[in-house]
């Protein structure tokens, strides 16, 4: 549609008028979607609702019809010195219905109703049905998307409205005398009809009065036709342009007068208070020529216009995507992240808390370790959370195991890790959760019975390869020392960062094993070392030079850190085999893993946040009085927790040269040999490892120590 | 309640009892119904936009205003659609095109409004309901585009007062969370109600002093309200109608009974009683 330009010199000028738009509160799709669930269902018939216009706005604003959460109360109250607008909501069952439905039918519809009243003289006396809208909607409720489409009608004249006279303010047309008695009439009208605002109304003026009267009484009020006024509540702030609600006004009045009339003054009531003070100087006035309408008896409806176009300015309908309000999944996502911000913004602004949420946790273990670490996980806002186990669960898991109920154990028992995950999304939909059911090939545990338990081995192996290059963190949560040999190894051999956990029956442990320095980059090298770690931040570890020389068990880097296996002088082997069932089982204090599962999380979480990640030199337990390193506090290497004495403290050890699972003698093996390397562990006895590390000649000495010790025993 | 078997751990106990100088400042329901009904008494005068909203089938209601104000919409929808959303709506839009292009041809429309200008119009929302647990108003709130689609957290950040935002950063009284409206069922900001009563005590503490008199909510209000773009004239507080909460112990009727402009506030109690006093021992 081109606009019409405007000269202000001709002689022709038309009359243009300010288009309505839309303005929906978020509370009136909240109640659309309530009455399509509850009430409408798939009844597709027209609706009455209501919306209102006003006309105190300051100016810069559109022209508005809004409608708020109280629209489907058709009769219900609107806001005080608002104007009431009776519309008509056709929702439709489908976007194919809403595509489809006769727009122009729609209008019409609605224009000859407005016409109808018009020529019947119902308009004149209830001047309200002047001004009608329709709106079509669509709501997927699936997605939250809601389409729609208003329409305010409004009849055409053929040839437009002459203006005679251009706006001008009424400040310009009348004295403060008469300004303040047209407001004391329009009160007076205000409360003699009941309402807080009149939609139109008739004016006549002296210097020294002004009256106004209802347009119903036009016969005894306009005596003189050679000058008539009529005023409308103008919603427009537009100095040169009424508002839409005037245009069937005026279509009326022609249609009663037009012949009668030469001069139609209209003032456009514009009524604004600010800080308590009222104002209607702003209001405009000016005059026009009311064109005769051609077939004035004739029944048909004029031309009619009145869909409103969408924010492209082009004709069609709008689409509001409210899932981020309305769609429970969304509303849980963005409550749990400004849960979180809340931590930062009030007590630790210097949280980065993307780097933990960001954070792909691999779970090695879905017990009791495995459910605390992952809901402690949820908490902190982290949404990738993997499972490995291949266990199921059983009638004695649920109490312990927070993610499993007894119906999970029914019928041989769900599989944890799939359990685990399903929980997960149970209990926030936003999570990205994946469970794997597998085993982990472990020392001792021979796998060489037949070419199918090989290639089984060598295909979990792969598995749980690619899982941990995957993930940022690995937690080690599994109910046996051998089953964290494997994923110790590969996660030092890929750099990555390992949070291990183990139970006993009143103590714990909680560890983040050493991060080797970045391998160099060597061409064929096919793991990222930069990508390996966790912490963006860490990029090569540069020997703190300005802390104390490490020693034995102070101000050890991270770098220098020992493994579960570190402290061990013996290979892990099948730890079940020797032993009774209350030691196979862990048994263990009940709060026990919540505590060692909250805690290794909590260790995580501050290692992120220290500037060298894994590579952050470990705190200890002497460190309880000094500034800590990170906002959340201390990066220990270990908690190892005395539920008995509920002590906890804090050791920090180097990594040993030996280690059956962390030295590089291992590593180098490995990542030579591989799954050549690692069969042999599996198959062998703990000498294979210990004969590799050197360990089985460190026994000898400390056996030959060990004798000399014993004879000096015997000489005291 | 379990008895006390060591007599040291029940004097332990009653070191936990606030001492009556360390008074509290809670708000109970009536006063809070009356502090509102004086407050809309001079909004009317005002013009200023307050209404009481009976919840249907409820004696329980709150306060609203709605206001419109310009802001940046900085994530809008653009950005947080999928490419498929996107791609829907595009064909979406497409498929109007033919028929409905040449619709209106109507020379009476004057075209001035831009897309950009009626895009970044947002529509603000404020809710004052009462909180039983913490004796204290809490302001809900909401903003939208004129589509009806609600801004995130950092959208209405975007058009507090950088000074403001600071405040919210530092200051303990203004934590932002995101909660059902009790009443609605809809998801709204509040401003939590949590450390309400520390800062209102020293308030109503120096009125008490000064025997001045204080309406609880527009006290609160003026404190919390700028913080979300939400301000309250001074002359709630030069000009309003006698206060019902009256520190000074002496509390007077409220002068001559309110008038009653539409949407008045319908209460539970019948006639306006004198208020309890603000300040008790706690």
């Amino acid at each position: 549609m081109a606009s019409v330009p405007v000269d202000k010199d001709s002689a022709d000028q038309k009359l243009q008028f300010a288009p309505f738009s839309s303005a929906l509160e978020a509370g009136f799709w909240h109640q659309l979607t309530q009455k399509k669930l509850n009430d409408y269902r798939l009844d597709e018939s027209p609706k009455n609702i209501k919306g209102y216009y006003y006309n105190g706005d300051p100016v810069g604003l559109p022209t508005r019809l809004t409608l708020e959460f109280s629209a489907f109360e058709a009769d219900g109250p609107s806001p005080a010195r608002c104007c009431p607008v009776t519309g008509t909501l056709y929702n439709t069952n489908t976007l194919e219905a809403f595509k489809t439905s006769d727009k122009k039918a729609l209008l019409e519809q609605q224009a000859t109703e407005i016409w109808d009243s018009i020529q019947s003289g119902d308009a004149l006396k209830d001047p309200s049905l002047l001004c009608k809208f329709l709106l079509l909607t669509y709501a997927d409720l699936k997605k939250y998307h809601f389409y729609y489409w208003f329409c305010f009608p409004a009849l055409c004249f053929s040839e437009g409205i002459k203006i005679l006279k251009e706006p001008a303010t009424l400040e310009q047309v009348f004295s403060s005398k008469q300004t303040s008695a047209l407001q004391a009439a329009y009160d007076s009208l205000c409360s003699e009809t009941g309402t807080s605002a009149v939609p139109y109304f008739l004016i006549k003026y002296t210097e020294d009065a002004v009256q106004v009267a209802q347009l119903r009484d036009w016969d005894s009020f306009n005596t003189d036709l050679s000058k008539v006024t009529v005023g409308v509540y103008d919603p427009c702030t537009l100095p040169q342009h009424p508002g839409w609600p005037l245009r069937n006004l005026l279509f009326l009045l022609a249609s009663k007068w037009g012949s009668q009339i030469d001069v139609m003054e209209v003032m456009c009531f514009r009524d604004r208070t600010l800080q308590g003070s009222r104002n209607i100087q702003h209001s405009i006035v000016f005059q026009v020529k009311l064109p005769v309408p051609e077939q004035s008896v004739n029944a048909v409806c004029p031309k009619n216009v009145g869909w409103e176009k969408n924010p492209k300015g082009a004709m069609g309908p709008r689409m509001v995507n409210l899932s981020e309000c309305m769609d429970p999944k969304r509303l849980a996502e963005s409550s749990v992240d400004l849960n979180l911000r809340l931590m930062r913004w009030r007590l630790v602004p210097s949280l980065d808390l993307d780097k933990v949420t960001s954070t792909k946790c691999l779970l090695l273990g879905a017990g009791t370790l495995g459910c605390n670490v992952a809901r402690t996980l949820m908490g902190w806002g982290v949404r990738h959370i993997t499972f490995v186990d291949n266990a199921k669960i059983s009638y004695s898991n649920p109490v312990r195991q927070p993610l499993y109920e007894f119906e999970d154990c029914l019928g041989g028992g769900k599989s944890k890790a799939l359990a685990a995950v399903d929980r997960l999304g149970k209990i926030f939909p936003g999570v990205n959760s994946e469970g794997h059911v597998m085993s982990i090939p472990m020392p001792g545990h021979p796998v060489n019975f037949s070419e199918a338990t090989m290639s089984q081995a060598r295909q979990d192996v792969e598995h749980l390869e690619k899982l941990i290059s995957e993930h940022d963190v690995v937690f080690l949560l599994m109910d046996t020392r051998e089953s964290r040999w494997l994923p110790t190894v590969i996660a030092a051999s890929n750099r990555k960062l390992v949070v291990n956990s183990a139970l006993g029956f009143d103590t714990f442990v909680v560890m983040r094993h050493g991060l080797k320095k970045p391998k160099p980059c060597g061409p064929g090298d096919s793991s990222d070392p930069s990508s390996s770690s966790a912490s963006s931040s860490s990029s090569t570890p540069a020997e703190p030079a300005q802390l104390p020389a490490a020693s034995l068990f102070s101000n050890i880097p991270g770098h220098r850190l020992g493994c579960y296996f570190c402290n061990d002088v013996v290979a892990p082997g099948d730890s079940t085999r020797d032993r009774t069932l209350d030691q196979q089982c862990t048994v263990s204090r009940p709060g026990l893993a919540m505590i060692a599962g909250a805690l290794a999380v909590e260790l995580m979480v501050s290692i992120l946040q220290h500037t060298e990640g894994g590579y952050a030199v470990a705190s200890s337990s002497d460190d309880r009085m000094n500034e800590p390193p990170t906002s959340l506090g201390l990066v220990p290497h270990q908690i190892r927790g005395f539920l008995s004495r509920f002590d906890n403290v804090l050791p920090a050890s180097l990594a040993f040269d030996k280690c059956t699972a962390c030295s590089q003698i291992v590593l180098d093996s490995y990542e030579k040999d591989g799954f050549n390397f690692l069969s042999k562990v599996f198959n062998s006895s703990h000498s294979f490892l210990e004969d590799l590390t050197g360990l089985t000649q460190l026994h000898q000495e400390t056996q030959n120590a060990e004798i000399w010790d014993m004879s000096d025993d015997e000489s005291i | 309640m379990l008895s006390c078997p060591l007599p040291h751990l029940c004097l332990f106990s009653i070191s936990f009892i606030s001492p009556p100088e360390m008074s509290s400042c809670f708000l109970d329901e009536e006063t809070f119904c009356q502090c509102c009904q004086l407050f809309l008494q001079h909004s009317h005068s005002l013009c200023d936009g307050w209404s009481w909203e009976q919840v249907k089938g409820s004696e329980e209601g709150y306060l609203r205003k709605t206001a419109l104000g310009t802001g940046r919409t900085r994530c809008n929808q653009d950005q947080q659609r999928t490419s498929s959303d996107q791609h829907q709506e595009r064909t979406f839009s497409l498929s109007f095109h033919d028929d409905d292009g040449d619709d209106e041809d109507d020379g009476a429309v004057c075209c001035i409004q831009e897309e950009s200008s009626s895009s970044s119009v947002v529509q603000y929302e404020y809710h004052v309901l009462y909180s039983c647990s913490y004796q204290t108003p809490v302001l809900y709130f909401r903003a939208s585009t004129l589509e009806g689609r609600s801004l995130c957290l950092e959208e209405v950040w975007d058009s507090v007062h950088p000074n403001y935002r600071q405040r919210l950063q530092h200051r303990p009284w203004d934590t932002i969370t995101q909660q059902e409206h009790p009443l609605l069922g809809q998801s709204f900001f509040v401003l939590h109600p949590c450390r309400t009563e520390e800062f209102m005590k020293p308030v109503l503490k120096a009125a008490l002093e000064e025997h001045r008199q204080v309406n609880y909510i527009v006290t609160w209000l003026s404190v919390v309200g700028p913080v979300v773009g939400l301000d309250v004239p001074l002359s709630y507080c030069t000009q309003a109608p006698e206060p019902p909460h009256t520190p000074s112990g002496s509390p007077q009727p409220p002068s001559g009974s309110p008038q009653s402009p539409s949407g008045s506030p319908h209460f539970p109690s019948g006639s306006l009683q004198p208020p309890a006093l603000g300040t008790k021992p706690g």
